[in-house]
């Protein structure tokens, strides 16, 4: 392709792009995200081809590979276009149905449309199921638009255009200008002014100035940057060129997870193009600007998303971080002024540049603008990628979009900003709890009824109700979670993803996992908690970064909220929730219908009992693996506290009914 | 530079900006603890003991490490505070509880006021403080040793955990590790240097020993890091008066003088080929210069007479003579081996109770008080034997009385010994430097049979040389003792002093002179002139005699084919004419 | 595998990709561990020459970053995913039962070298939590009933999957 050497050309290809859609075709587009490749799209997508082949539909149907839609619960997904039908857990059988009724006939197949279970009905439309109507999609516009390997596609959607734009209507000290007034924040998690960074980094006396783009997702259960590079690659890209014109760079990178196999090979073909059009390179778009991105990827640390760590690994370096007194927008990457930001925040920018400040601040809050995605997962209905505008509350991302906790489990908590950001919001709390609170000032009188889940998703609302944006993971936890096995496992993820480097960190976590792992062993001491207390404190004081200076949140927040558990662990040495192994002993209860499924998986034949007879778990051989627990549908088999398994299975043996004498039993009745 | 105000511990003090707030602290003598600090690498912050509280202009505080947090106008430090004390409590405890009660961990808790660290303390001897690791990488450049692993796992290690080549074996990891555990070990395959001292390596910089002259340390090339590596030049950084430069090279001055006195010395016999004596195959064996060595204050054991083994010797035999009037070495009497034989026996008696045996050919005691120091010698108890030390041999393990045996014959008592003893002090001759004749020609002076520079006449010049302006002083001309070389020093001082002092030299009137016209260039005269004063001129291609040095004494002129020499005074006519003076 | 390059050619091609930029270390050091399936000491050692690294770096970020083995790994990879998501669908159990049902321990490759087991943190697909990727094909909505299934499928492939 021929280089694009002027904004005109580039309107002229875009026309051109346009003029070429035929809007008689028909586009089915086909979720390729790796949460859609992971449940099988691959086969989905061959059968279309195939079937696409075998009609000869060629040029008239077009199959389009997209980035994440979002709705990662439902995969694999695909949209017909252009009547916007949407249809979910498609399966290669499904794809004739598919072409022969709707493509062919214009006809809804009903049985892959969206079920909403509060109503019961089926939903057509995308825009119309609860998971997306409460949406504002700005960063993610595109992903399940575009195929994100094609850079016309992204221009035809209008992409480059904001580029166009700052380069030749737009002094550097504009597009800082614009970009402060836009207020927009770094949407890593710290919530940092991105203008004000800008314009550091740009004053900042020393040359040559780099811009690094943060892709180093390394919070567990969150995978907004990668949906986004993985989908949308060019946003970033034409995001992290204006930056660099704004800051006077001339040389950028991406740090991205090695994990995010596909999101590399996306992001490199996205540079590759934009370099062979002249949108990176020695002279972009005719203004003499000159700009180039290199891919780095991470070698799996997830300290390397600190920023000093990030810019150690790329100088080739252990991922270790250094003290930030002086900062990094002054002596950042090989000791030169870097501006770090990430992938989400140099998405927003080509946003803020087209539609202007003033169109970007009228969205969100006072303090936090535009919108934010988040990544919803655990137990929670709809688990996918959601964007919200910023004000909006907890309990309607959670309930609203993300359709609550499945099955007839009670919400316990959500966890936020990633295993060191961790911050838990509950929705019941203990009465006493909340008296303690009262009195401690930690919360007003009367604030009690209202719901940490009410909180509206702002930067410093969070912060001042003890909890944090964070990068946008959002863990959600049912009654099934143990919180004391939840502060143990992020501990215990922290101390394989320390560094080592400070004191603190490397050995403050040993101990807390060591005490931790004491209680939910049950040989916790009361004098325990203090002691957890102490070293989060000294951790908090004195870790060299954020990794260890955040890592007792988990621990702490936990405590707060859930001391209650703790107690429990210590104290009677039971994990009311059932997961702490050492606690729990496993049972069959007299609801036992005697299918004895549970003593196919069991595997060390500890589970024993006959068909059609009630099972019985012998203690001596449990290994408390859950595998019954897991396979059993009927509810049957409990978690209790050790000592009392034997007993429980005592009674169960003195009540069981076979379940016909049960029936009959319930006839009579 | 420009300065900031800042106050640590509410004491106000100006310094650098940009310098770091335990610099500010150490100014004012205020101690902050420190694990991983080493004022020569960059500070590192990771012990994090150096915590102190920092409260800035708006008054935000925050607790920062000392050792990297820059100084900035107006803020205010606080390094004892509880916050302060407690985290650097709890940390210190923290590292106790994996590494093993070392001083240098108990020490700072003794402290910090920790009796009984709350989880006890383990087995690591490391405490990752990375100084060894940096002074590697930053100091001595070799990056020879790094962090592996990560987290609680890191440690530190050459790759792959094996002896690296990238090591120069520099110690310098060794010398910085605050627990120990990194030690220097002889490896099979290679050579590391032990100095003396040290039982280490080498230190590249020392002074050659005790009463140098100068008397100022240097640095060996050999074993200098930055000679290796390019790097650390640490020396250079500490020293107040800036007196060390890496960049010096080596080079030859030129000074013109009209006058040289050679007190060029003498070099020790090496009694090694006389495998009778063991010396270097048998412990305990000793010259009698390392003898010395030991009784000086500044030696190996700080002055003490102690044996390989550290203990004190039970007897010592002085063997006089070893190399000295020997036909087999050296014929000459080394003159001063006698007397010191005898202070060693005195200095041995002074400081042990060890038995001392003398073997000697003949005690040549002839100086001023020199026989009276031998009396005094016979009352404190040393055995005197007449008689050459014939041979030294281990004495077995059985012998109680000593490590080793001196056989000699006892010719006044005609009588055949063995000498049990511990030590031996071979009192080795006095030989002339192996060069000498390398130097004498220099000077155009003449060496004798023994090596030693020949004086001009034996009674009456024996300061001056047949070399005008040359002179002699010291061992250099003959096996002297220190009043005999003073002497000669003085007179050759003198000597030299008087030629100086006139500013001009008087000739004889008698030299000889070449005829350039006929002289053919054939520089045949050039060696044959024993005073070297005939030189070549390379423009004239003709030979030309140096009047200054010339003594006339005609070699030249018989030798020269050309007949283009003539002695002035005794030209060939000039002496003609004398002999018929004398005939008629 | 391209096993058909002799070692110092391979690696010094992988370097020439990069120009040998200090940069491209960690890059560097993935393409060797993806051509040699670990990290061979010789190749360290021609990295270091070429690269201008000390050895001391390159045996630090090789130990640093999980995404390196300085061992030989199994045919099979086997990896767990352990992230926040995944640990809460009870991933833990997973893990368990793969361990003694493989016969290997975690981050440990079989004394048969067929299976290498490791934990991943966070795949990023949440959604199919707990998630267990078996030479780079996902398998998800695990329980631990169905690791029997799963053994099976690794057990009976005879050679690695490519994807």
């Amino acid at each position: 392709m021929r280089p694009i050497v002027s904004p005109k050309e580039l309107n002229d290809l875009r026309d051109r792009l346009r003029a070429a859609h035929d809007p008689n075709h028909t586009w089915v587009q086909l979720c390729a995200g790796t949460g859609c490749l992971a449940c099988n799209c691959e086969p989905v997508a061959a059968a279309f081809r195939q079937k696409i082949h075998d009609e000869g539909l060629e040029g008239v149907v077009h199959l389009k590979l997209t980035g994440c839609h979002g709705f990662c619960e439902r995969g694999p997904l695909a949209v017909i276009q252009p009547q916007g039908i949407f249809y979910q857990r498609i399966s290669p059988d499904d794809i004739e149905a598919i072409i022969d009724q709707t493509i062919k006939h214009g006809k809804v197949v009903t049985k892959l449309l969206y079920r909403d279970p509060a109503s019961k009905t089926r939903i057509e439309k995308a825009e119309d199921i609860p998971f997306y109507k409460k949406q504002v999609r700005l960063v993610l516009r595109s992903n399940g638009h575009i195929d994100p390997t094609s850079i016309e596609d992204y221009i035809a959607f209008g992409g480059y255009s904001a580029l166009a734009k700052a380069l030749t209507t737009m002094e550097p000290e504009r597009i800082i200008d614009e970009i402060k007034r836009s207020r927009l924040r770094g949407r890593g998690g710290g919530g940092f002014p991105t203008g004000a960074k800008w314009e550091t980094c740009r004053n900042a006396k020393e040359e040559p100035k780099y811009v690094i783009c943060n892709a180093d997702e390394g919070d567990p259960g969150a995978f907004m940057d990668r949906s986004v590079l993985e989908g949308n690659p060019h946003s970033v890209i034409e995001g992290m060129i204006i930056g660099a014109y704004a800051i006077g760079s001339h040389e950028g990178y991406v740090y991205v997870r090695h994990e995010y196999p596909l999101a590399v090979k996306h992001l490199t073909i996205a540079l590759d193009q934009a370099r062979e059009l002249g949108l990176l390179g020695p002279n972009i778009l005719g203004s003499g600007f000159a700009f180039d991105i290199g891919v780095s990827r991470g070698g799996g640390a997830f300290v390397c998303g600190e920023s000093t760590a990030l810019m150690a690994s790329l100088e080739g370096k252990v991922g270790e971080p250094r003290a930030k007194y002086v900062h990094t927008v002054e002596h950042g990457l090989w000791d030169k002024p870097s501006n770090l930001n990430n992938v989400e925040t140099w998405a927003n920018v080509p946003l803020v540049i087209e539609h202007g400040a003033d169109w970007f601040a009228s969205i969100g809050t006072e303090g936090s603008k535009g919108t934010k995605v988040f990544a919803l997962t655990g137990k929670i209905c709809n688990t996918g990628l959601v964007e919200v505008p910023m004000g909006i509350t907890l309990r309607e991302i959670l309930h609203d979009i993300g359709g609550g906790v499945p099955g007839k489990k009670k919400f316990k908590a959500v966890q936020t900003g990633g295993p060191s950001g961790g911050t838990l919001i509950v929705e019941t709390r203990d009465a006493k709890i909340m008296r303690s609170m009262e009195d401690a000032g930690e919360i007003s009188p009367g604030d009690a009824v209202t719901s940490l889940l009410d909180l509206p998703v702002d930067f410093d609302e969070l912060t001042q109700a003890g909890s944090m944006m964070g990068s946008g993971g959002m863990i959600v936890m049912d009654q099934d979670s143990c919180m004391v096995d939840v502060a143990r496992y992020f501990i215990h993820f922290l101390i394989e993803e320390s560094c080592g480097k400070c004191l603190p960190c490397r050995e403050g976590l040993r101990k807390l996992h060591e005490i931790l792992e004491r209680i939910t062993k049950g040989q916790g001491a009361p004098e325990d908690i203090l002691t957890l207390q102490e070293i989060s404190e000294t951790l908090i004081d004195t870790s060299l970064c954020q990794l260890g200076g955040s890592a007792p949140n988990p621990v702490l927040s936990t405590l707060r909220y859930f001391r209650d558990e703790y107690d429990a662990h210590i104290r009677d040495k039971r994990c009311p929730a059932g997961v702490c192994r050492e606690l729990v002993g496993y049972a069959i209860t007299e609801d036992c219908v005697g299918d004895a499924k549970c003593a196919k998986v069991c595997p060390t034949g500890a589970i024993t009992g006959g068909p059609r007879n009630l099972q019985v778990i012998d203690q001596s051989k449990c290994i408390q693996c859950d595998a019954c627990y897991q396979v059993c549908t009927f509810n049957a088999i409990v978690r209790v506290k050790r000592d009392r398994a034997a007993d429980v299975q005592t009674t169960a043996r003195q009540t069981w009914k076979p379940v016909k004498e049960r029936t009959q039993a319930e006839a009579r009745a | 530079m420009p300065k900031v105000n800042m106050t640590v511990d509410g004491r106000p003090i100006t310094v650098d900006e940009g310098s770091y707030v335990l610099q500010a602290a150490e100014a004012l003598g205020i101690e902050i603890p420190t694990l991983c600090f080493f004022k020569y690498v960059k500070p590192y912050a990771a012990c994090r003991i150096c915590v102190v509280e920092a409260k800035n202009k708006r008054g935000r505080t925050r607790i920062v490490t000392a050792c990297n947090y820059p100084a900035s106008e107006g803020i205010e430090i606080l390094t004892r505070t509880p916050r302060v004390m407690a985290a650097r409590k709890l940390n210190l405890e923290m590292l106790m509880s994996r590494c093993a009660p070392m001083p240098v961990l108990t020490d700072l808790a003794r402290k910090l006021g920790i009796d009984q660290p709350r989880w006890g303390t383990g087995t690591d001897m490391c405490i990752l403080c990375g100084l060894c690791v940096r002074v590697c990488d930053e100091i001595v450049g070799a990056q020879a040793i790094g962090f592996a692993s990560r987290g609680i796992e890191r440690f530190v290690t050459t790759p792959f955990e094996v002896d690296s080549d990238a090591c120069i074996l520099c110690g310098a990891c060794a010398a910085l590790c605050p627990t120990g555990h990194i030690r220097m070990e002889e490896a099979s395959d290679r050579e590391v240097v032990h100095s003396e001292i040290t039982l280490g390596p080498n230190a590249a910089i020392s002074v050659p020993f005790r009463q140098a002259v100068p008397n100022a340390p240097r640095i060996d090339p050999e074993f200098c890091v930055h000679f290796r590596t390019g790097g650390c030049k640490v020396c250079a950084s500490v020293c107040p008066k800036e007196c060390i430069s890496h960049d010096d090279v080596e080079r030859f001055e030129e000074v013109e003088v009209g006058t040289v006195v050679l007190a060029t010395g003498y070099q020790d016999f090496d009694p090694t080929p006389f495998k009778q004596y063991g010396y270097g195959r048998l412990p305990n064996v000793i010259t009698s210069m390392e003898f010395e060595r030991m009784n000086n204050a500044a030696g190996s054991t700080g002055g003490k007479i102690l044996l390989e083994n550290g203990k004190e010797p039970r007897a010592i035999a002085i063997l006089h003579c070893i190399g000295s009037r020997d036909e087999n070495a050296h014929p000459y009497c080394s003159r001063v081996c006698c007397m010191y034989a005898l202070k060693f026996a005195h200095l041995v008696k002074e400081k042990t109770s060890a038995e001392v045996y003398q073997l000697y050919i003949d005690l040549r005691a002839f100086g001023k008080g020199y026989e009276e120091f031998f009396h005094r010698i016979l009352e404190e108890g040393v055995n005197v034997i007449r008689g050459k030390g014939a041979e030294v041999v281990s004495a077995g393990r059985d012998c109680q009385e000593g490590s080793l045996i001196v056989r000699c014959e006892d010719t006044l008592a005609a009588k055949f010994r063995e000498i049990p003893v511990d030590m031996v002090v071979l009192c080795t001759a006095l030989e002339a430097n192996r060069d000498a004749k390398d130097v004498a020609r220099r000077f155009g002076i003449s060496v004798g049979a023994d090596g030693w520079f020949i004086e001009r006449h034996p009674k009456l010049g024996p300061v001056s040389t047949t070399t005008d302006g040359i002179f002699l002083a010291g061992v250099c001309q003959s096996p002297k003792d220190i009043p005999d070389t003073v002497a000669q020093g003085s007179g050759a001082a003198a000597h030299a002093m008087s030629l100086m002092i006139r500013g001009e030299v008087e000739m004889d009137g008698a030299y000889a002179v070449i005829d350039d016209e006929v002289c053919s260039g054939c520089r045949l005269c050039n060696d044959l002139c024993p005073y070297s004063a005939i030189g070549f001129d390379e423009t004239k291609k003709t030979s030309s005699v140096n009047p200054a040095l010339c003594k006339a004494c005609g070699t030249c002129a018989a030798g020269c084919p050309s007949g283009a020499i003539r002695a002035l005074h005794f030209a060939d006519d000039q002496i003609y004419a004398e002999i018929e003076g004398i005939l008629s | 595998m391209s096993q058909n390059t002799p070692m110092p050619e391979r690696v010094d091609e992988i370097i020439a990709s990069y120009q040998a930029r200090t940069t491209a270390l960690i890059m560097v050091l993935q393409e060797v561990q993806q051509e040699y399936s670990y990290l061979p000491p010789e190749a360290l050692q021609r990295i270091s020459e070429r690269m201008d690294l000390a050895m001391s770096q390159i045996y630090g970020v090789a130990t640093f970053y999980k995404a390196f083995s300085l061992e030989p790994r199994g045919k099979h990879l086997v990896s767990v995913c352990t992230g926040t998501a995944c640990h809460v669908r009870n991933s833990q159990s997973i893990l368990e039962r793969l361990e003694r049902d493989l016969h290997v321990e975690r981050g440990h490759t079989s004394t048969d070298r067929e299976v290498t087991l490791e934990t991943v943190n966070c795949v990023g697909a949440c959604a199919l939590g707990p998630v267990v990727l078996i030479d780079g094909k996902h398998y998800g909505h695990l329980t631990v009933g169905a690791v029997e299934k799963l053994v099976e499928v690794i057990r009976q492939c005879p050679c690695s999957v490519e994807h």
